[in-house]
């Protein structure tokens, strides 16, 4: 901790006294530790007790009272910030301070000593440049205890506009460098929303003057009568010569005494300063946006890299079939899925799904189909059961009006495959001789119907046959023109392929809908997997 | 998207203009209008779809949830002049069974008596 003191604003000026004994009075007469000359001030008012590390305030039967940041007191532990009343002397300010000072708040001490604010805008345009602003808090703090240095203002505001325009309070700050609690004060709303509007400085000599009382009443029944009010504005990036400036929002200082804010030496100075100032809030405002804006990328990217861990290898083999699959998001995280796992008894069992929607929710919820699926599939040989279980799942799980497409497909040794289609895009078998089948058997798509039923059907494949399976993201893919890629393309994209590898196969599928595509851009995610019986 | 609303006897006809599309907002707006119908105690409704030129995966979810709706509270739900582009969508997720669908006002309209 560091010395206790108290700094002194009155008719003399400011000073600050350092509290260096066990008991510090204040009062009126000659012999008290702080001397204060005023009618309000009783002989011995007031005194301050050190009690281990704290500093207890405590009345000494005043006349006039003593009151703390407002409310009267007759013993008070003292907390950084305080402010001190002795009586009703309002020309008397005692503020009780124990932090020590940051290293900036040694430069505003050097600046508001030299009363000079252009200095301190050189201060600011220097952090800038070093890029100190960084922190919009550390910024505003900066600017608004700097702005009250020198002007002695009570209270000091940064409000910032919000993109509908509305002003909000940024911070908060009191003499003494203290953050003044709470999120909305009473401050007069008409004065920063004028200078927000005209993008000019307004100086308020006294609210009471006048016909502006009325429209005050809030501020004036908290004492506050002097008001100076300077935009914050900076020139937009290339406006070129014009003059037109963007207010982002204003800097109000307040208080009760006319003290040196009103004069029109220190305005001309504040509105000089707050140009720097602005600047200085608005590159540390863009770097806190970009700076969150990249955080949102490296979650995307991440949850990208969990969403393809999820997915097996994209590649598989086993005596009978070998298979391939590829799954291409159109953002950075998609709605498709793909999996396949070895069903005792019965084959290799191969999925491909696609949920509604796109991007994180859409892979949300593929990771539940998925997961789901992968819990159901081993439970039972049939293919349709499977479905029917894994909409169940997602039922109870009903995320309202979203819905999965799922093709499943169980390949057996013997070559039979027994599948249930819930509303996806028909896989192609590709046979010997360009003869060609849709797998179409099945039912309504998952998660929209409780009483929704799946069927399954079974055909017989040959060695080389090829099942072909797909995401609409490849028969939807399209052109320039607008036109899809369709299954009649799908098709002749597969002619050839019969017997082939099915790496080979799926990278001619693909090969086709990007030349197809020429590289207009696609709104949806592409997966593919392309299956083949019989190992020759 | 545009939706608007007459009434024809006992019946609401809503005819929908734009695309029923997540990126439109249709997808809400359509489902906002047809449970305040529900809420007002009208329970015969008919969307004609004749305008829709685009329907993606959220709207359709949508219209499935707009019908399960309609159907849990006692009313009856009928689509008329649904597109080819459409109805191929209905065929493909396996959804048309669970519509009513008509290829003209009139047709839905004799369908509700």
């Amino acid at each position: 901790m560091t010395e206790a003191r108290l700094q002194i604003t009155d008719q003399q000026g400011r000073r600050v006294v350092p509290l260096d004994k066990p008991v510090f009075i204040i009062g009126r007469r000659t012999a008290a530790d702080l001397q204060l000359v005023n009618a309000d001030v009783s002989r011995e008012h007031a005194e301050i007790e050190r009690v281990g590390r704290q500093y207890l305030l405590r009345d000494r039967g005043s006349r006039y009272g003593t009151f703390v940041n407002g409310e009267q007191v007759t013993e008070h532990p003292l907390e950084h910030g305080d402010r001190i009343r002795l009586g009703r002397t309002d020309g008397i300010e005692l503020v009780f301070m124990t932090e020590a000072s940051t290293h900036a708040s040694g430069l505003r001490e050097a600046a508001s000593d030299a009363g000079d604010l252009r200095q301190m805008a050189a201060i600011l345009n220097g952090l800038r440049a070093l890029g100190t602003g960084r922190v919009l808090d550390e910024v505003l703090t900066l600017v608004l205890d700097s702005a009250l240095d020198v002007t002695k203002a009570e209270r000091g505001f940064i409000m910032l506009a919000k993109a509908d325009g509305e002003l909000e309070f940024k911070i908060a700050r009191g003499l003494g460098r203290v953050t003044l609690p709470g999120t909305s004060f009473t401050t007069s709303s008409k004065i920063p929303r004028e200078v927000y509007q005209t993008g000019q400085s307004r100086i308020v000599g006294d609210l009471m003057d006048g016909n502006l009382a009325g429209m005050h009443d809030g501020t004036i029944a908290i004492g506050i009568r002097h008001v100076l009010c300077v935009p914050l504005s900076v020139t937009p990036i290339g406006s070129g010569e014009t003059t037109s400036r963007n207010v982002i929002g204003v800097l109000y200082l307040d208080g009760r005494e006319r003290s040196t804010m009103l004069s029109q030496a220190t305005r001309s100075s504040l509105e000089a300063f707050a140009t720097q100032a602005a600047l200085a809030i608005d590159s540390a405002r863009l770097y806190a946006e970009s700076a969150e804006k990249a955080r949102i990328e490296r979650d995307l990217r991440i949850a990208a890299e969990i969403q393809r861990a999820l997915l097996p290898e994209p590649t598989y083999e086993n005596p009978y079939a070998t298979l391939a699959a590829s799954s291409i998001p159109c953002r950075t995280v998609g709605g498709d899925f793909f999996d396949y796992i070895e069903v005792p008894d019965r084959g290799l069992g191969f999925a491909l799904g696609d949920v509604a929607g796109k991007g994180p929710p859409a892979a949300l919820l593929a990771a539940a189909v998925q997961s789901n699926f992968a819990a159901q599939a081993p439970v039972t040989a049939d293919p349709a059961d499977t479905m029917t279980r894994v909409n169940r799942a997602l039922l109870r799980r009903a995320i309202e009006a979203r819905f999965a497409t799922m093709f499943y497909g169980v390949i057996g040794s013997d070559g039979r495959l027994s599948y249930s289609n819930a509303g996806q895009e028909p896989p192609l078998v590709v046979r010997r001789n360009g003869g060609t089948d849709w797998l179409e058997t099945g039912g309504p798509v998952l998660g929209l119907l409780s009483m929704a039923s799946y069927e399954f059907d079974a055909v017989s494949l040959e060695p080389g046959d090829l099942v072909v399976v797909c995401s609409d993201g490849v028969t939807e893919a399209r052109n320039l023109a607008g036109e899809e890629f369709g299954r009649d393309r799908l098709v002749a994209a597969m002619t050839d392929a019969h017997g082939s590898r099915p790496e080979a196969a799926l990278d001619a599928l693909l090969g086709a809908v990007r030349k197809f595509s020429e590289g207009a851009a696609q709104g949806d995610d592409i997966t593919a997997m392309v299956l083949r019986y019989g190992n020759t | 998207m545009q939706i608007q609303e007459k009434a024809n006897g006992d019946v609401v006809v809503l005819t929908v203009n734009g695309d029923i599309t997540l990126n439109a907002g249709g997808d809400v707006l359509l489902k906002d209008k047809v449970q305040s119908l529900l809420q007002q105690g009208q329970t015969k409704i008919l969307i004609d779809l004749g305008g829709v030129s685009y329907v993606d995966s959220a709207g359709l979810g949508q219209l499935v949830q707009i019908h399960a709706t309609t159907k849990n509270q006692g009313g009856a739900l009928r689509l008329a002049n649904v597109t080819k582009r459409l109805k191929d969508l209905l065929v493909v997720t396996k959804l048309v069974t669970v519509f009513d669908t008509y290829n003209s006002e009139q047709e839905a309209l004799a369908a509700f008596k």
